[in-house]
């Protein structure tokens, strides 16, 4: 297929031909290549990176310990401030029962995020991961984004080194990617969340896990106050720094999700998602693997990423908390995604978080209860405060009085 | 399949307006996604250049006693099924007049109230027209018998149908409908619009699995490249939603239905439905006209 466009038939036999993009070609390509050619420059190099026709998924749990956060980033709509009515921390028994219940499904994670909660500190995250681990011994820990860590280096006066060490050693296996929208310190001011974490602090987090062994995803919210090139920024840094240590196992981009959130606005619309997948796919020649995110997209333009670029349709995912509150609503359950992926001419696999094959579906070997909605954090109106937490000291007022002996 | 050299030769034969041959039909079926929409993003251009249509539309129910809201429609349509021909009259000339073309009913309703009998139908087809309707805004395919035939009825009586509706077909029927709409022919602007993905999908079989994004881009982009009788190829803002609605017009479709009429004040200026539908289409790389329920553009 030739376009009108001289300059992006040239960077499709570039693309074609193995050659890597730089910055000034991304944004070419993005602002120049019609529609059907970016994915189809996409989906020849996922087909040539993963020529077995395999698209893998994972099933695990997106569990959000705490949703009190300090860092009201203006594009979130998920946290409390400190000492709000609506605030919670979830305790080790109700953590312990979401594992049951992820378990029962077939599930062997769980992606754990949450706010950044002054009254939790270090130690609490630790004798979380090791009572997980000491009850549960091969079940993953894939938690805490680099911004927590970050939370917890500064809240507890320690090397963020140390914090992944001392994670580690309590069971921490891998780090998500969450907390990078977009790695550029301009939109980071705007978006309110530079003081959470820069780019270069983000990256330092990842540099740091990857040396000590972890792997991590990256990922990308767009479609907020970031320009095209600073898109194409963020890629590139995230491509640089897998030059640099090869520790990411994949890279996911979504949308923003305005409602209910300070910033407001409107959501980058599905088009744009697939013209992002696909460039995320051809500037990011050193990273694996790409997933679908169905869970900001729906089902139907989530399926159509394969042709964009994915290879990967996320997470059975059972419970979500963060993109439901600004507004996201979607729903898949293994049988759904399993549907979805072989309607598309692929062959599903379950996967763990290094990607490593698990097997066929676990719906095709047993009865899968059917899920219709994903699972919130805690039920409507439960204000209930976990035993532990006056093992553990607060920092803030609303926090010593929440724990004084009664 | 990505063969290179046939889709050169499906390009060719397409943009010649030659007809498909049985064995191109069949490679058509089976060629990979994004081919197809290549092919049905050309067709869909020769036919309308970058230029995608929506329409607002206010609905109200033909028992109602009055217009809700007119807002901003540029299309009134009656809906629900009326208990007889003086309701279906009254209901239209309740909101004609108002310089914005009224279009309703389901036609397969419509012949019903004639109790299928072909005169009776002619009449009030007649009676609806003098009332000021401009068309009938639905004839299902699934759900009216001879449609080729009716829709000559409808022309002759001074209307037209705006859409051409699949109400709810799986699998291989959706598009086994696409190649026996492609099969008929109309008088010219009879029918103005296809509309190929099923509204009622699992509705009437709530068991049976929904179609995917892969099935319903698909169907759209075939039904751009077989159904050459049929000027717009649909698709349903509201009932679709923006995203896939949007992700559709690359896959050959260049209209938008349904686009409501009053604007949810409360999420600001920005977030209108006219300004969202303006933005999704030209986040697809064409340009938005607006038109009325006649199918005359009203953008200036």
């Amino acid at each position: 297929m030739s376009t009108s466009s001289p300059a992006v038939d040239a960077l499709a036999r570039k693309v074609r031909d193995g050659g890597r993009l730089s910055r000034s070609e991304a944004l070419t390509l993005y602002a120049e290549a019609p529609t059907h050619l970016l994915g189809r420059l996409a989906d020849e190099v996922r087909a040539a990176r993963h020529p077995s026709g395999v698209v893998t998924y994972i099933i695990d749990r997106n569990v959000n310990y705490t949703n009190i956060c300090v860092a009201q980033c203006n594009f979130c709509a998920f946290y409390r401030p400190v000492g709000a009515a609506d605030g919670y921390v979830l305790g080790f028994e109700e953590l312990f029962r979401k594992i049951d219940d992820t378990i029962a499904v077939g599930g062997e994670q769980l992606l754990l995020q949450g706010g950044h909660n002054p009254d939790l500190p270090l130690e609490w995250y630790e004798d979380l991961f090791r009572a997980v681990k000491a009850r549960y011994p091969a079940f993953r820990l894939h938690a805490l984004s680099p911004p927590e860590v970050i939370h917890l280096s500064r809240l507890g006066q320690v090397e963020v080194s140390v914090v992944i060490e001392r994670l580690m050693a309590a069971g921490l296996d891998s780090i998500p990617g969450g907390g990078a929208e977009v790695l550029v310190d301009r939109v980071r001011r705007e978006l309110n969340c530079l003081g959470k974490a820069t780019a270069d602090e983000w990256l330092d987090v990842m540099r740091h896990a990857h040396r000590a062994g972890l792997r991590t995803t990256a990922t990308m919210m767009y479609g907020t106050v970031e320009r095209l090139d600073e898109r194409v920024e963020h890629l590139m840094r995230v491509r640089d720094l897998q030059d640099e240590t090869g520790g990411f196992t994949a890279f996911i981009a979504w949308s923003f999700q305005p409602s209910h959130t300070e910033r407001g606005g409107t959501e980058a619309t599905g088009v744009e998602y697939l013209r992002t997948l696909a460039l995320a796919r051809l500037v990011l020649d050193n990273v694996d693997n790409l997933q679908a995110s169905w869970v900001t997209q729906g089902g139907k333009v989530g399926q159509l990423s394969l042709s964009f670029g994915a290879n990967d349709m996320g997470s059975v995912m059972i419970e979500e908390n963060v993109v439901r509150a600004a507004g996201a609503t979607f729903c898949m359950d293994e049988l759904e995604i399993v549907r979805n992926i072989e309607n598309a001419g692929f062959t599903p696999r379950r996967r763990n978080m290094h990607y490593e094959l698990l097997g066929d579906p676990i719906a095709w070997e047993r009865d899968v209860p059917r899920m219709t909605a994903l699972v919130e954090a805690r039920a409507a109106g439960d204000a209930s405060v976990p035993e532990e937490l006056v093992r553990y000291r607060a920092r803030t007022p609303s926090g010593k009085r929440q724990r004084a002996p009664r | 399949m990505s063969d290179d050299a046939l889709m050169a030769e499906l390009r060719e034969t397409l943009a010649s307006d030659g007809g498909l041959d049985e064995v191109q039909m069949r490679l058509l079926d089976s060629t990979d996604l994004l081919s197809l929409g290549m092919l049905a993003d050309e067709a869909r251009q020769r036919r309308h250049g970058q230029q995608t249509t929506f329409v607002r539309v206010a609905e109200v129910a033909v028992d109602a006693s009055a217009l809700e809201s007119l807002g901003q429609a540029r299309e009134i349509r009656v809906t629900g099924v009326p208990a007889s021909v003086e309701a279906a009259e009254t209901a239209v000339r309740a909101v004609a007049g108002q310089g914005v073309p009224v279009t309703g009913f389901a036609l397969h309703d419509l012949m019903g109230l004639a109790s299928d009998h072909a005169a009776e139908f002619a009449r009030l087809l007649r009676v609806l027209c003098d009332a000021g309707l401009v068309a009938v805004s639905e004839l299902a395919v699934d759900r009216t018998e001879d449609p080729e035939s009716a829709v000559a009825v409808v022309a002759d009586a001074g209307l037209a149908v705006s859409r051409l509706t699949i109400q709810d077909a799986r699998g291989d029927a959706r598009l086994a409908w696409v190649r026996t709409v492609a099969g008929w022919s109309f008088p010219p602007r009879a029918v103005q619009a296809f509309a190929p993905l099923p509204r009622a999908e699992g509705k009437t079989a709530p068991e049976s699995e929904p179609a995917t994004g892969y099935d319903d881009v698909r169907q759209v982009a075939l039904s751009r490249l077989l159904v050459d009788n049929i000027d717009s190829i649909q698709v349903d803002w509201a009932l679709h939603g923006p995203k896939l609605a949007q992700v559709a017009l690359t896959f050959g479709a260049d209209d938008i239905d349904a686009v409501p009429a009053v604007d949810a004040d409360e999420l600001g200026p920005r977030r209108t439905s006219l300004e969202d539908v303006r933005r999704n289409i030209r986040a697809a790389s064409f340009v938005p006209v607006e038109r009325d329920g006649a199918f005359e553009s009203v953008t200036p």
